[in-house]
Protein backbone atom coordinates (compact mmCIF):
# COMPACT_ATOMS: atom_id res chain seq x y z
CA UNK A 1 0.00 0.00 0.00
CA UNK A 2 1.26 3.44 -0.84
CA UNK A 3 0.94 5.84 2.00
CA UNK A 4 1.58 9.38 0.93
CA UNK A 5 2.45 10.94 4.23
CA UNK A 6 2.61 14.44 2.91
CA UNK A 7 1.11 16.24 0.00
CA UNK A 8 2.77 18.94 -2.07
CA UNK A 9 -0.26 21.18 -2.20
CA UNK A 10 -1.04 21.94 1.41
CA UNK A 11 -3.13 25.05 1.83
CA UNK A 12 -1.74 27.99 3.75
CA UNK A 13 -4.24 27.35 6.50
CA UNK A 14 -3.26 23.72 6.86
CA UNK A 15 0.39 24.67 6.86
CA UNK A 16 -0.15 27.17 9.63
CA UNK A 17 -2.18 24.72 11.66
CA UNK A 18 0.42 22.06 11.25
CA UNK A 19 3.18 24.38 12.37
CA UNK A 20 1.18 25.80 15.25
CA UNK A 21 1.65 22.32 16.63
CA UNK A 22 5.02 21.80 15.13
CA UNK A 23 7.03 23.08 18.04
CA UNK A 24 5.53 20.39 20.27
CA UNK A 25 7.17 17.32 18.84
CA UNK A 26 8.51 16.16 22.17
CA UNK A 27 5.29 14.44 23.09
CA UNK A 28 1.90 13.57 21.67
CA UNK A 29 -1.01 15.99 21.80
CA UNK A 30 -3.37 13.43 23.28
CA UNK A 31 -3.19 14.90 26.79
CA UNK A 32 -4.50 18.29 25.61
CA UNK A 33 -8.01 19.20 24.54
CA UNK A 34 -7.19 20.10 20.95
CA UNK A 35 -10.80 20.80 19.99
CA UNK A 36 -11.33 23.73 22.35
CA UNK A 37 -9.35 26.88 22.89
CA UNK A 38 -8.91 28.17 26.44
CA UNK A 39 -8.06 31.74 27.45
CA UNK A 40 -6.38 32.50 30.78
CA UNK A 41 -5.30 35.87 32.18
CA UNK A 42 -2.75 36.15 34.95
CA UNK A 43 0.49 37.48 36.37
CA UNK A 44 3.80 35.96 35.34
CA UNK A 45 5.73 34.40 38.22
CA UNK A 46 8.41 32.65 36.17
CA UNK A 47 9.71 31.87 32.68
CA UNK A 48 11.80 28.79 31.83
CA UNK A 49 13.69 29.55 28.61
CA UNK A 50 14.68 25.91 28.23
CA UNK A 51 14.46 22.77 26.10
CA UNK A 52 12.71 20.56 25.26
CA UNK A 53 10.01 23.10 26.17
CA UNK A 54 9.82 26.64 27.43
CA UNK A 55 7.33 27.34 30.24
CA UNK A 56 5.54 30.39 31.58
CA UNK A 57 4.25 30.18 35.15
CA UNK A 58 1.20 32.27 36.00
CA UNK A 59 -0.78 33.27 39.07
CA UNK A 60 -4.42 33.43 38.05
CA UNK A 61 -7.19 34.81 40.22
CA UNK A 62 -9.67 31.98 40.61
CA UNK A 63 -13.07 31.95 42.28
CA UNK A 64 -11.75 31.21 45.73
CA UNK A 65 -7.98 31.35 45.53
CA UNK A 66 -5.04 32.09 43.31
CA UNK A 67 -4.50 29.27 40.83
CA UNK A 68 -0.98 28.29 39.78
CA UNK A 69 -0.89 27.74 36.01
CA UNK A 70 1.87 26.29 33.83
CA UNK A 71 1.96 27.20 30.16
CA UNK A 72 3.97 24.99 27.82
CA UNK A 73 5.58 26.07 24.56
CA UNK A 74 7.91 24.41 22.07
CA UNK A 75 11.67 24.31 21.81
CA UNK A 76 13.52 27.59 22.31
CA UNK A 77 15.16 27.24 18.89
CA UNK A 78 11.78 27.25 17.15
CA UNK A 79 10.37 29.89 19.51
CA UNK A 80 13.29 32.18 18.69
CA UNK A 81 12.43 31.76 14.99
CA UNK A 82 8.85 32.75 15.87
CA UNK A 83 10.11 35.97 17.45
CA UNK A 84 10.49 34.96 21.09
CA UNK A 85 13.47 35.90 23.28
CA UNK A 86 14.64 34.84 26.74
CA UNK A 87 13.15 38.03 28.18
CA UNK A 88 9.90 38.04 26.21
CA UNK A 89 8.01 37.71 29.49
CA UNK A 90 9.17 38.70 32.96
CA UNK A 91 7.82 38.10 36.46
CA UNK A 92 5.14 40.67 37.22
CA UNK A 93 3.94 40.96 33.61
CA UNK A 94 0.17 40.83 33.20
CA UNK A 95 -0.53 38.58 30.22
CA UNK A 96 -3.28 36.59 28.56
CA UNK A 97 -2.52 33.14 27.21
CA UNK A 98 -4.60 31.30 24.65
CA UNK A 99 -4.16 27.61 23.93
CA UNK A 100 -5.27 24.07 24.69
CA UNK A 101 -5.86 23.00 28.27
CA UNK A 102 -4.86 19.63 29.67
CA UNK A 103 -7.70 17.12 29.40
CA UNK A 104 -7.25 15.98 32.99
CA UNK A 105 -8.36 19.38 34.25
CA UNK A 106 -4.98 20.45 35.58
CA UNK A 107 -4.10 24.16 35.36
CA UNK A 108 -1.83 23.37 32.45
CA UNK A 109 -2.06 24.93 28.99
CA UNK A 110 -0.33 24.37 25.66
CA UNK A 111 0.19 27.83 24.26
CA UNK A 112 -0.95 29.02 20.83
CA UNK A 113 -0.91 32.77 21.40
CA UNK A 114 0.33 35.22 24.01
CA UNK A 115 -1.31 38.65 24.43
CA UNK A 116 0.66 41.29 26.31
CA UNK A 117 -1.05 43.95 28.48
CA UNK A 118 -0.39 46.38 25.61
CA UNK A 119 -2.51 44.24 23.33
CA UNK A 120 0.49 43.14 21.30
CA UNK A 121 0.33 39.48 20.33
CA UNK A 122 2.93 36.75 19.85
CA UNK A 123 2.28 33.25 18.57
CA UNK A 124 4.37 30.11 18.62
CA UNK A 125 4.05 29.77 14.86
CA UNK A 126 7.19 29.82 12.71
CA UNK A 127 6.42 31.47 9.41
CA UNK B 1 62.07 28.79 -32.66
CA UNK B 2 61.80 27.13 -29.22
CA UNK B 3 59.03 29.51 -28.34
CA UNK B 4 57.14 28.50 -31.45
CA UNK B 5 57.63 24.78 -30.69
CA UNK B 6 56.43 25.20 -27.14
CA UNK B 7 53.45 27.15 -28.39
CA UNK B 8 52.65 24.38 -30.91
CA UNK B 9 52.94 21.70 -28.27
CA UNK B 10 50.61 23.68 -26.05
CA UNK B 11 48.15 24.09 -28.90
CA UNK B 12 48.19 20.33 -29.64
CA UNK B 13 47.68 19.60 -25.96
CA UNK B 14 44.80 22.04 -25.84
CA UNK B 15 43.16 20.48 -28.89
CA UNK B 16 43.59 17.02 -27.41
CA UNK B 17 42.11 18.18 -24.14
CA UNK B 18 39.08 19.54 -25.95
CA UNK B 19 38.53 16.45 -28.12
CA UNK B 20 35.18 14.73 -27.50
CA UNK B 21 36.74 11.57 -26.03
CA UNK B 22 38.81 13.31 -23.41
CA UNK B 23 36.08 15.85 -22.68
CA UNK B 24 33.72 12.99 -21.94
CA UNK B 25 36.22 11.42 -19.58
CA UNK B 26 36.87 14.70 -17.79
CA UNK B 27 33.18 15.40 -17.54
CA UNK B 28 32.63 12.04 -15.92
CA UNK B 29 35.45 12.65 -13.49
CA UNK B 30 34.60 16.22 -12.67
CA UNK B 31 30.83 16.27 -12.90
CA UNK B 32 29.70 18.10 -9.79
CA UNK B 33 27.55 16.10 -7.43
CA UNK B 34 24.04 17.42 -6.79
CA UNK B 35 24.11 19.96 -3.98
CA UNK B 36 21.73 19.04 -1.17
CA UNK B 37 23.56 21.05 1.49
CA UNK B 38 21.71 23.52 3.65
CA UNK B 39 19.22 23.77 6.49
CA UNK B 40 15.91 22.08 5.68
CA UNK B 41 12.57 21.89 7.49
CA UNK B 42 9.65 19.58 6.80
CA UNK B 43 7.03 21.39 4.73
CA UNK B 44 4.15 19.86 6.64
CA UNK B 45 4.53 18.17 10.00
CA UNK B 46 2.45 15.03 10.35
CA UNK B 47 3.63 12.87 13.24
CA UNK B 48 1.76 9.76 12.05
CA UNK B 49 2.50 7.60 9.02
CA UNK B 50 -1.07 6.28 9.07
CA UNK B 51 -3.24 9.10 10.48
CA UNK B 52 -6.39 7.10 9.73
CA UNK B 53 -5.00 3.74 10.80
CA UNK B 54 -4.55 0.76 8.50
CA UNK B 55 -0.87 -0.08 8.97
CA UNK B 56 -0.23 -3.59 7.57
CA UNK B 57 0.79 -5.10 10.90
CA UNK B 58 1.90 -8.64 11.40
CA UNK B 59 0.33 -10.20 14.53
CA UNK B 60 3.62 -9.54 16.38
CA UNK B 61 3.59 -5.83 15.54
CA UNK B 62 -0.12 -5.44 16.19
CA UNK B 63 0.31 -6.84 19.68
CA UNK B 64 3.15 -4.41 20.36
CA UNK B 65 1.17 -1.49 18.91
CA UNK B 66 -1.92 -2.23 21.02
CA UNK B 67 0.21 -2.33 24.17
CA UNK B 68 1.64 1.12 23.41
CA UNK B 69 0.58 4.26 25.29
CA UNK B 70 1.66 7.45 23.55
CA UNK B 71 1.62 9.31 26.87
CA UNK B 72 4.15 7.07 28.57
CA UNK B 73 5.94 4.82 26.07
CA UNK B 74 7.29 7.28 23.51
CA UNK B 75 11.12 7.04 23.67
CA UNK B 76 11.09 10.73 22.88
CA UNK B 77 9.71 11.38 26.38
CA UNK B 78 13.05 10.19 27.72
CA UNK B 79 14.92 12.37 25.23
CA UNK B 80 16.11 9.20 23.49
CA UNK B 81 16.87 9.45 19.76
CA UNK B 82 13.99 9.37 17.29
CA UNK B 83 15.93 6.90 15.16
CA UNK B 84 15.52 6.28 11.45
CA UNK B 85 13.05 6.64 9.75
CA UNK B 86 11.15 8.80 12.31
CA UNK B 87 14.16 11.10 12.34
CA UNK B 88 13.56 11.83 8.64
CA UNK B 89 9.78 11.93 8.40
CA UNK B 90 8.15 13.02 11.63
CA UNK B 91 10.32 15.69 13.22
CA UNK B 92 9.25 19.35 13.05
CA UNK B 93 12.72 20.73 13.74
CA UNK B 94 15.24 21.62 11.06
CA UNK B 95 18.11 19.46 9.88
CA UNK B 96 21.34 20.51 8.22
CA UNK B 97 22.85 18.39 5.47
CA UNK B 98 26.64 18.58 5.26
CA UNK B 99 28.16 16.73 2.30
CA UNK B 100 31.75 15.60 2.91
CA UNK B 101 34.12 13.80 0.53
CA UNK B 102 33.29 10.32 1.82
CA UNK B 103 30.18 10.90 3.92
CA UNK B 104 27.02 12.91 4.04
CA UNK B 105 26.31 14.12 7.54
CA UNK B 106 22.84 15.16 8.70
CA UNK B 107 22.57 17.09 11.95
CA UNK B 108 19.11 17.29 13.43
CA UNK B 109 18.28 20.13 15.78
CA UNK B 110 15.99 18.26 18.08
CA UNK B 111 16.56 15.94 19.68
CA UNK B 112 20.10 16.78 18.67
CA UNK B 113 21.55 13.81 16.83
CA UNK B 114 23.87 13.20 13.92
CA UNK B 115 23.30 10.76 11.10
CA UNK B 116 26.20 9.61 8.93
CA UNK B 117 25.67 8.25 5.42
CA UNK B 118 28.83 6.55 4.14
CA UNK B 119 29.42 7.05 0.43
CA UNK B 120 32.51 4.88 0.01
CA UNK B 121 31.75 1.51 1.52
CA UNK B 122 29.30 -1.35 1.92
CA UNK B 123 27.50 -2.35 5.12
CA UNK B 124 29.88 -4.04 7.56
CA UNK B 125 29.02 -7.59 8.54
CA UNK B 126 27.71 -8.41 12.00
CA UNK B 127 26.45 -4.92 12.82
CA UNK B 128 25.67 -3.91 16.37
CA UNK B 129 22.06 -2.69 16.41
CA UNK B 130 21.85 1.10 16.78
CA UNK B 131 19.23 3.87 16.80
CA UNK B 132 20.25 5.26 13.41
CA UNK B 133 21.46 1.99 11.89
CA UNK B 134 24.24 1.79 9.33
CA UNK B 135 23.59 4.01 6.32
CA UNK B 136 25.39 3.80 3.00
CA UNK B 137 24.67 6.07 0.05
CA UNK B 138 25.26 6.35 -3.67
CA UNK B 139 24.22 8.81 -6.33
CA UNK B 140 21.92 7.62 -9.10
CA UNK B 141 21.84 10.65 -11.35
CA UNK B 142 20.48 13.46 -9.23
CA UNK B 143 19.06 11.12 -6.60
CA UNK B 144 20.87 10.13 -3.42
CA UNK B 145 19.94 6.54 -2.64
CA UNK B 146 20.46 5.69 1.02
CA UNK B 147 20.31 2.12 2.26
CA UNK B 148 20.08 1.65 6.03
CA UNK B 149 20.12 -1.54 8.11
CA UNK B 150 21.44 -2.50 11.53
CA UNK B 151 18.73 -0.93 13.65
CA UNK B 152 17.83 -1.63 17.23
CA UNK B 153 14.12 -2.04 17.96
CA UNK B 154 13.93 0.75 20.56
CA UNK B 155 12.42 3.38 18.28
CA UNK B 156 9.13 3.91 16.49
CA UNK B 157 8.59 4.48 12.78
CA UNK B 158 6.66 7.67 13.58
CA UNK B 159 5.11 9.64 16.40
CA UNK B 160 2.08 7.34 16.48
CA UNK B 161 3.76 4.33 18.06
CA UNK B 162 4.35 2.11 15.01
CA UNK B 163 6.87 -0.53 16.13
CA UNK B 164 9.61 -2.17 14.12
CA UNK B 165 12.08 -5.00 14.57
CA UNK B 166 15.85 -5.22 14.20
CA UNK B 167 15.19 -6.70 10.74
CA UNK B 168 14.01 -3.33 9.36
CA UNK B 169 15.55 -2.22 6.07
CA UNK B 170 15.03 1.37 4.98
CA UNK B 171 15.74 2.67 1.48
CA UNK B 172 15.49 6.39 0.83
CA UNK B 173 15.61 8.24 -2.47
CA UNK B 174 16.50 11.84 -1.70
CA UNK B 175 16.31 14.41 -4.47
CA UNK B 176 16.39 18.18 -4.67
CA UNK B 177 13.46 18.74 -7.00
CA UNK B 178 14.01 22.49 -7.17
CA UNK B 179 16.21 25.05 -5.42
CA UNK B 180 13.98 25.29 -2.36
CA UNK B 181 12.60 21.75 -2.19
CA UNK B 182 14.05 18.41 -1.13
CA UNK B 183 12.02 15.19 -1.30
CA UNK B 184 12.77 11.95 0.55
CA UNK B 185 10.85 8.95 -0.80
CA UNK B 186 11.13 6.24 1.82
CA UNK B 187 10.50 2.51 1.66
CA UNK B 188 10.39 0.65 4.98
CA UNK B 189 10.68 -3.11 4.71
CA UNK B 190 10.33 -5.09 7.93
CA UNK B 191 8.76 -8.52 7.32
CA UNK B 192 8.68 -9.26 11.04
CA UNK B 193 6.50 -6.21 11.72
CA UNK B 194 4.63 -5.50 8.46
CA UNK B 195 3.10 -7.79 5.86
CA UNK B 196 4.26 -5.51 3.03
CA UNK B 197 6.70 -2.62 2.61
CA UNK B 198 5.51 0.79 3.76
CA UNK B 199 6.22 3.73 1.49
CA UNK B 200 6.10 7.36 2.53
CA UNK B 201 7.32 10.67 1.25
CA UNK B 202 8.55 13.72 3.09
CA UNK B 203 9.01 17.16 1.56
CA UNK B 204 11.47 19.62 3.04
CA UNK B 205 11.87 23.34 2.36
CA UNK B 206 15.20 25.15 2.33
CA UNK B 207 15.55 27.65 5.19
CA UNK B 208 18.14 30.23 4.10
CA UNK B 209 19.76 32.01 7.00
CA UNK B 210 18.72 29.43 9.58
CA UNK B 211 21.37 27.90 11.80
CA UNK B 212 20.99 24.72 13.83
CA UNK B 213 20.37 25.74 17.43
CA UNK B 214 21.35 24.02 20.64
CA UNK B 215 18.69 21.64 21.94
CA UNK B 216 19.51 19.97 25.22
CA UNK B 217 16.45 17.80 25.73
CA UNK B 218 17.49 16.67 29.22
CA UNK B 219 17.68 20.26 30.50
CA UNK B 220 14.06 20.74 31.57
CA UNK B 221 12.24 17.57 30.56
CA UNK B 222 9.11 17.30 32.71
CA UNK B 223 7.83 14.15 31.07
CA UNK B 224 8.17 10.57 32.24
CA UNK B 225 9.08 7.62 30.09
CA UNK B 226 7.95 4.20 31.21
CA UNK B 227 9.74 2.10 28.62
CA UNK B 228 8.13 -0.31 26.21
Amino acid sequence: MRNHLLVFTATAVLLQLSFAGATYAHHANASFDMTNSATVKGTVTGFDWTNPHAYIYLDVNGKDAVEKWSVEMGSIGMLARAGWRRDTVKPGDEITVIGNRAKDGKTFLRLSKLVFASGQELTTTVQ
Amino acid sequence: MWNRLIFSAAAVAAIFALSPASRGRNAAQQRPLPDISGVWLVENFQPRLFPKGGAPFTPWAEMKFKATDLQTNDPNLACLPMGVPRFMIAVPYPMEILPMPTRIIIIHEGPQVMRQIYMNRQHPKDLDPTYSGDAIGKWEGNTLVVDTIGFNDKTWLDGGGLPHSEKMHVVERIRRVDHDTLVDAITIDDPMAYTKPITAQQVYKLKPGWEIQEYVCEENNKYTYQGK
